[in-house]
């Protein structure tokens, strides 16, 4: 049985007198330890996948269709339950580490606080232990001392490993992983990316990576779906895909990237 | 042999912010240290790195936005590093910039017209035929449609943004063109367009560009040739193919072995397979 299994899924906001849809009839499933990556460009609505997977849909947007994680609907859950699986068996990496930390709070505390909230009666002690464990896991040197430190104290990548230990606390069965690099240098994503396979390695955590980049989801996807205007355009292992794509968006999409081994004259554009 | 644009030994430092004391200055941090490098007409030089490398900053002393520590930049054998007044106001002229973020740099209360003829204003310029004709002629050069002059930026798409930042550059024929991450924000798709557009462009006007640029790849496509740069200082320049060929440096061989690849295999079959796909539709 598939880990997360998606039917229909379709999110839309509300104009003044009809509905404009931004993702339209999903249809996906993703094995236990699996590895989806979601690519389009942007207005693609593959972050609006992600978010309506999670029931974190702006105000505004509406939700129709089947998400069913491990047998479990969550379209039907009510709020209180879906907050106990969202943050615990289903973990969430964004884009920009910085605006996902609380300033205020050293990483140490937001760690620990994010794991007693799904772990009732775990002592503040017993949390904090946890937090260095999560940090040493994600290979942030001197964790015992970094854990109190502010989030200010961290470079980019260095935060993002933040943000991933915190997901991994928990010992979730799926990551959703936003753009986890775009906002870091190539190096430092290098790093993350290393990092995020050793950590499924590990765990066997099933990863959902949604991004725009091409080479990246290359890296790291096993299948892969390929979204435009709210639907999907081509699906399939990742192999298929990059070696003989079927639609021509993403054969043109798959044109238009720049490489780096590579001088390709003009470069083709959609 | 004079270049278009030369930069010889420059040196920015910046006051760290709270480190001033009643009685002590600010304690200093070098962002340009000693950098040097040429810029021919016609061609294209990529200044890469991460961020803090110094590359914008490098940019923006070479465009004269922003005043050297010290160091000197001469644009074709003047030195432009203290030129002020009408002296400097003709510098950017022939010194253009087009930043990363399109729409954060066109005015949104402005049509499209005032836009790309705002520096031919700026710089008091006779306009033969009126603004409305050079603003239409402006659009076509860089692919936008003409009739368009009367719109505002929030009418366009970012890659069409970009082309209004690149057609108000081109306004006053500038000798350099300095792109300042100017690719970055765009998706894969428009981001060719505006790499083929700045080649075309380039080839017509045989303006040198001055290219910023974090993204290797991008940069292996337009650039002719490369500088690296990391904490302030170029450790690496070259030609395009023997810097990312053969890197010498240390930092640039770690820097383009970090570099996302997609399967070398999966792409070999992919051409093989649009070989075949072509042959079979191409009439017997």
């Amino acid at each position: 049985m598939s880990l997360l299994t998606v039917r229909g899924l379709t999110v839309a906001f509300r104009a003044i007198n009809h509905d404009v849809p931004v993702v339209a009839g999903l249809d996906f499933d993703l094995p236990r330890s699996g590895a989806l990556g979601i690519v389009g460009e942007s207005g693609s609505g593959k972050s609006m996948t992600s978010l309506a997977i999670m029931g974190l849909l702006p105000a505004g947007a509406t939700r129709t269709g089947s998400i069913v994680f491990d047998g479990t609907e969550l379209t039907a859950l009510p709020e209180r339950r879906m907050r106990a699986i969202r943050g615990d068996r289903i973990a969430m990496i964004f884009q920009d580490p910085l605006s996902s930390l609380n300033p205020y709070y050293t990483v140490g505390t937001q760690i620990a606080e994010a794991y007693r909230a799904h772990r009732s009666g775990v002592s503040r002690k017993t949390a904090r232990k946890v937090a260095i464990e999560a940090m040493e896991r994600v290979h942030i040197r001197d964790a015992a001392r970094r854990v109190d430190d502010y989030p200010h104290q961290f470079s980019g990548g260095m935060r993002q490993r933040v943000m991933i230990a915190m997901a991994l606390s928990t010992e979730p069965e799926l990551i959703i992983a936003d753009e986890p690099t775009t906002a870091l240098d190539v190096t430092v994503q290098a790093q993350i990316l290393e990092l995020l396979a050793e950590v499924r390695r590990d765990t066997g955590a099933a990863l959902i990576l949604i991004t725009h980049d091409l080479a990246v989801v290359s890296e790291v996807a096993d299948h892969l779906l390929v979204m435009r205007r709210g639907e999907v355009v081509e699906s399939g292992t990742a192999a298929q895909v990059f070696s003989d794509p079927r639609h021509a968006y993403t054969r043109a999409l798959l044109d238009a990237v720049p490489r780096i081994d590579d001088t390709i004259g003009e470069l083709r554009s959609t | 042999m004079t270049s278009l644009l030369s930069a010889r030994d420059l040196v920015k430092e910046f006051p760290v912010a709270g480190t001033q004391g009643l009685f002590t200055p600010a304690k200093r941090f070098t962002a340009v240290n000693r950098v040097s490098f040429d810029l021919q007409a016609g061609e294209t030089l990529a200044l890469v790195g991460e961020s803090g490398s110094g590359k914008s900053t490098t940019a923006r002393l070479a465009a004269r936005l922003i005043d050297v520590t010290s160091g000197t930049v001469h644009l074709d054998g003047t030195d432009i590093t203290a030129l002020h007044g009408d002296a400097l106001r003709e510098v950017r002229r022939q010194i253009q910039v087009v930043f990363q973020d399109p729409f954060s740099s066109l005015n949104p209360r402005h049509t499209v017209e005032r836009i790309v003829t705002a520096p031919l204003r700026y710089q008091k310029r006779e306009i033969p035929g009126g603004t409305r004709a050079v603003a239409q002629q402006l659009l076509e050069r860089v692919g936008l449609d003409p009739a368009h002059v009367g719109r505002y930026p929030s009418q366009f798409s970012g890659g069409q943004a970009q082309r209004i930042g690149i057609a108000r550059a081109l306004a006053v024929r500038p000798r350099v063109l300095v792109c300042d991450e100017a690719v970055s924000a765009l998706d894969v798709s428009v981001q060719a367009q505006i790499i083929n557009l700045l080649r075309d462009l380039q080839r017509e006007e045989g303006f040198g560009c001055l290219f910023i640029a974090h993204d290797l790849a991008v940069v292996r496509q337009i650039a002719t040739s490369v500088a690296v740069m990391t904490d302030g200082t170029i450790v690496e320049t070259g030609d395009r193919d023997s810097v990312f060929g053969e890197p010498r440096h240390e930092y640039t061989k770690r820097l383009l072995a970090a570099v996302p690849r997609i399967n070398p295999e999966w792409e070999a079959a992919r051409r093989r397979n649009a070989a075949a796909r072509s042959s079979e539709e191409a009439p017997a």
